[in-house]
């Protein structure tokens, strides 16, 4: 694949990716300035590190565990020098309409909320999701089903 | 009842930016330029250099090539990435040399070296956490060169273990990692990032490179001392070495948090299925797609779960 760095290839991959990245990074952050400033991260470490892709499939499935793993950063930090680890647990209050159901997805230990939001959001199947996260299928399933299991849990519990 | 549709929705409800594209575009088109014009004063840098030294070099090149110019340093490798600071760390004394060689199947596997700090990236400065960065060299036997465009990168894996703690408790995912890899000169470099090792310090840590994914059973064994090593019929390039880390800085407490929080303490190496516990099928109906998962081990019985997805894929949510 072409190596990005070009104006060309710069436009394509932000227009491509920018909505889907952003999204996958509001499972872990509240905030979509965090949001944003997690995806340019990404970004520019795609810039910076220069990884040489296979095909369009590994460029998006680089993409997608670098920016969960940004947004987990991002969530870290905040977590550590702002708010008690207590209330960090909780879901935060719903914040505008479909709040609810994005503060519980954020609510869910990391390893199901990618998951969740990967078959979701974007239908993508459990191999294909194995495929971008690089795990087995088997584990990509037991995660979606004990995440969708917490999720019942949570959304039952704030009804 | 709760579907795709309401989750698209809720996810749909999300504002952001409206110039983030265009915003982010520029930054990096200009970032690009910056990175362009290092890369062009480092090049106009090195030519001057060569030229001062290329007299001295003579007497040298006659004498044949040492072991320590067959490998990129951590430093080097580091570099390459753009990350200054973690260079200078692999020149600092926290630094831990390794060099040491594995040959397995194709390959020679060559741990270089690590270490250890916080803010050491330069695109996570702010973290507050310490993170291990590990440097890994690989090169075909035979003499083939390894080349970006033909490396199946994502076909190995490097990633951490600890005696003691489960393979699938402790690794690379759970970690956090993030590797990257280049080749230069026929060698592929291996640049590995993971949250900080040094907690488990007081254990026999290892550093694991594999063909394959995620640590399984079929892949590596624990003995009883809870020691880990390969499977014996394991057949993939493979290797392992065990890391020098400092005893004084292990934090057993943190350690065993970290393990905890994981929930995956588990393990056996009885082996059910290749692909895990779980049987899972994927069913296409007239109402959408349903997903089975059933433990391999009841496989008579009735399914564990089975959820209805409406058309387009995912599953239904069904709160209450």
């Amino acid at each position: 694949m072409v190596p990005f760095g070009t104006d060309e290839t710069i436009s394509r991959i932000v227009a491509d990716y920018s909505d889907m990245l952003l999204r996958l990074a509001c499972t872990r952050l509240q905030s979509t300035d965090d949001a944003e400033d997690a995806v340019q991260d990404v970004f520019l470490r795609l810039l910076t590190a220069r990884p040489v892709f296979r095909d369009q499939e590994h460029e998006k499935a680089w993409l997608i565990r670098t920016t969960l793993q940004r947004a987990s950063d991002i969530r870290r930090r905040a977590e550590q020098r702002n708010i008690p680890l207590e209330d960090a647990a909780e879901p935060a209050a719903p914040e505008s309409p479909g709040g609810e159901l994005r503060a519980a997805v954020r609510a869910l230990p990391e390893m199901y909320g990618a998951v969740i939001h990967l078959h979701y959001y974007e239908g993508y199947s459990i191999r294909e999701i194995a495929k971008l996260l690089g795990l087995p299928a088997a584990t990509v399933g037991t995660r979606l089903a004990r995440g969708r299991e917490r999720l019942r849990q949570m959304l039952k519990e704030d009804a | 009842m709760m579907n795709q549709e309401d989750y698209r929705k809720a996810f749909d409800q999300l504002s952001f930016s409206a110039d983030f594209q265009e915003r982010t575009a520029d930054l990096l088109q200009q970032r690009a330029r910056e990175l362009e014009k290092e890369r062009s004063n480092m090049t106009i840098s090195k030519i001057k250099k060569i030229a001062v030294l290329a007299a001295a070099c003579v007497a040298l090149l006659a004498v044949s090539v040492s072991a320590a110019m067959l490998w990129m340093t951590p430093a080097q490798v580091a570099q390459e990435h753009n990350q200054p600071l973690l260079a200078e760390a692999f020149k600092g004394p926290d630094a831990i040399e390794i060099n040491e060689t594995v040959e397995s199947g194709d390959f020679s596997i060559t741990l270089l070296g690590l270490v250890s700090g916080r803010n050491l990236d330069t695109l996570n400065q702010d973290l507050e956490k310490d993170h291990t960065y590990s440097v890994l060299a690989l090169r075909r036997l035979d003499g083939t060169p390894l080349e970006n465009e033909t490396f199946d990168f994502g076909s190995y894996t490097m990633t951490p273990l600890v005696a003691g703690c489960s393979p699938v408790a402790v690794n690379n995912w759970t970690l956090d990692a993030f590797a990257q890899g280049f080749a230069k000169d026929g060698v592929y470099y291996y640049l590995l990032d993971t949250a900080s090792i040094e907690m488990f310090a007081d254990r026999t840590v290892y550093m694991a490179f594999y063909e394959g994914f995620a640590p399984n059973n079929n892949i590596f064994t624990v003995a009883g001392d809870g020691s880990i090593s390969f499977a014996a019929d394991f057949t993939g390039v493979h290797a392992l070495f065990t890391l020098p880390l400092d005893p004084a800085k292990a934090d057993r407490a943190a350690a065993d948090a970290f393990v905890a929080s994981t929930g995956m303490d588990g393990w056996t190496n009885e082996r059910s299925d290749p692909e895990g516990d779980w049987d899972i099928k994927l069913q296409e109906t007239e109402d959408g797609e349903e997903i089975t998962l059933r433990p391999k081990d009841e496989g008579g019985e009735a399914p564990k779960e089975v959820a209805p997805l409406p058309k387009g894929g995912a599953p239904a949510l069904m709160p209450g």
